[in-house]
C-alpha cells in the first residue's frame, strides 16, 4: 500500500518533469545537472540502506552495484559540470524526485526481511522505469550542451540494464 | 654430421611453425554500451580472446560452468584468455548479469 503511494509520487514527479518541459522548452541544463545528480543520489541512499538491511545474497549483491555505478554516474557528472562550469541547481523535479525518495526510504525502514527485499526491488524497478522515461522524454531532448547530451546518452545502456536486474530479482523473490 | 645437423634444424623449424601456429589468432570483444560486442563470437581451439572494457563502470567475463572468471575489469582494462576446450561457452557479467555473450571454439 505504502508502495503505491510511492509509485504515485515518483509518477507525479515525473509528470512534473513533463509537465515543465512542455511549457519552458524543457529543463536547462544546470536543471538537468541538478535532476541527474539528485537522481543518482537517491539510489545510491536506498543501495546503503538495503546493503545494511537485506539478508538476501542477491539483493546485497544489487544494492552494492547501485552504489557502485551510480557514483560512478556521479564522479563523471560531477567531472563534466566541473569542466563546463555548470552549477547544478534544483528544480520542482529535483525537489519531487527528493521527496518520494524520501517517502521511499521511510517506508522501507518499516519493513524487514522479505517483505523489505520485496518493497525494495519493487521500487528499484519501479524507479529505473521512471528514470529511463525522463532519460528519453526529457533529458536528452532537453539537454543544450552536447557533452552533457553525450553523458546522459552513455548512462542510458547503465540504467535499462539495471531496470532489468532489478526485474530479474524481482521474479526470482516472487519464486521463493 | 653435416645430415644430422641439417635434420635437426629441419625439427627446429618445424616446431616453430607449429608452435606459432598453436598460439592462434587473437580476437577482440568490445565491452560498452552495457554490451559484449559482438554478443557471439567464433574461434578455433588455440586462439586469443581479448576482451576489453570501453564502458566507464567495472564488467566482468565469467563463464561459471566452464569456470572462466576474469575478475573484475576496470573501465579500459583488458583480459586475455586462450581458447582450449571446443563447444560453446555461454558467459555473462557477474556484475550486470544481463549482459550474456557466447564464446563458440571450433
Amino acid at each position: 500500500m505504502n508502495f503505491s503511494k510511492i509509485a504515485v509520487g515518483l509518477a507525479a514527479s515525473l509528470f512534473l518533469v513533463a509537465a515543465s518541459a512542455q511549457d519552458k522548452g524543457g529543463p536547462s541544463d544546470p536543471q538537468i545537472a541538478g535532476i541527474v545528480v539528485a537522481a543518482n543520489q537517491i539510489d545510491i541512499n536506498a543501495g546503503k540502506l538495503a546493503k545494511a538491511r537485506t539478508k538476501n545474497k542477491e539483493v546485497s549483491e544489487f544494492a552494492q552495484r547501485m552504489i557502485t555505478d551510480h557514483t560512478a554516474v556521479n564522479k563523471q557528472a560531477s567531472a563534466l559540470v566541473k569542466k563546463l562550469k555548470v552549477k547544478p541547481v534544483d528544480s520542482a523535479t529535483s525537489k519531487s524526485l527528493k521527496s518520494a525518495a524520501g517517502k521511499n526510504v521511510a517506508n522501507l525502514k518499516t519493513l524487514k526481511g522479505a517483505a523489505f527485499d520485496k518493497a525494495y526491488t519493487d521500487n528499484e524497478v519501479a524507479y529505473h522505469q521512471q528514470v529511463l522515461d525522463a532519460i528519453d522524454k526529457v533529458l536528452i531532448p532537453s539537454a543544450r550542451n552536447a557533452e552533457l547530451k553525450d553523458l546522459i546518452t552513455k548512462v542510458r545502456p547503465a540504467i535499462a540494464a539495471h531496470l532489468d536486474h532489478a526485474k530479474m530479482i524481482q521474479s526470482s523473490l516472487a519464486k521463493k | 654430421m653435416k645430415l644430422r645437423a641439417a635434420l635437426v634444424l629441419i625439427s627446429i623449424a618445424a616446431f616453430s611453425a607449429a608452435g606459432v601456429h598453436a598460439a592462434g589468432t587473437t580476437h577482440a570483444v568490445r565491452i560498452e554500451g552495457m554490451k559484449f560486442i559482438p554478443e557471439r563470437l567464433e574461434v578455433a581451439a588455440g586462439d586469443t580472446v581479448v576482451w576489453t572494457n570501453k564502458d566507464f563502470l567495472p564488467h566482468s567475463v565469467t563463464a561459471r560452468e566452464a569456470r572462466v572468471e576474469s575478475g573484475d575489469l576496470a573501465p579500459n582494462e583488458s583480459w586475455r584468455f586462450t581458447a582450449r576446450k571446443q563447444g560453446e561457452m555461454p558467459y555473462i557479467c557477474r556484475l550486470h548479469p544481463v549482459m550474456k555473450g557466447v564464446l563458440v571454439v571450433k
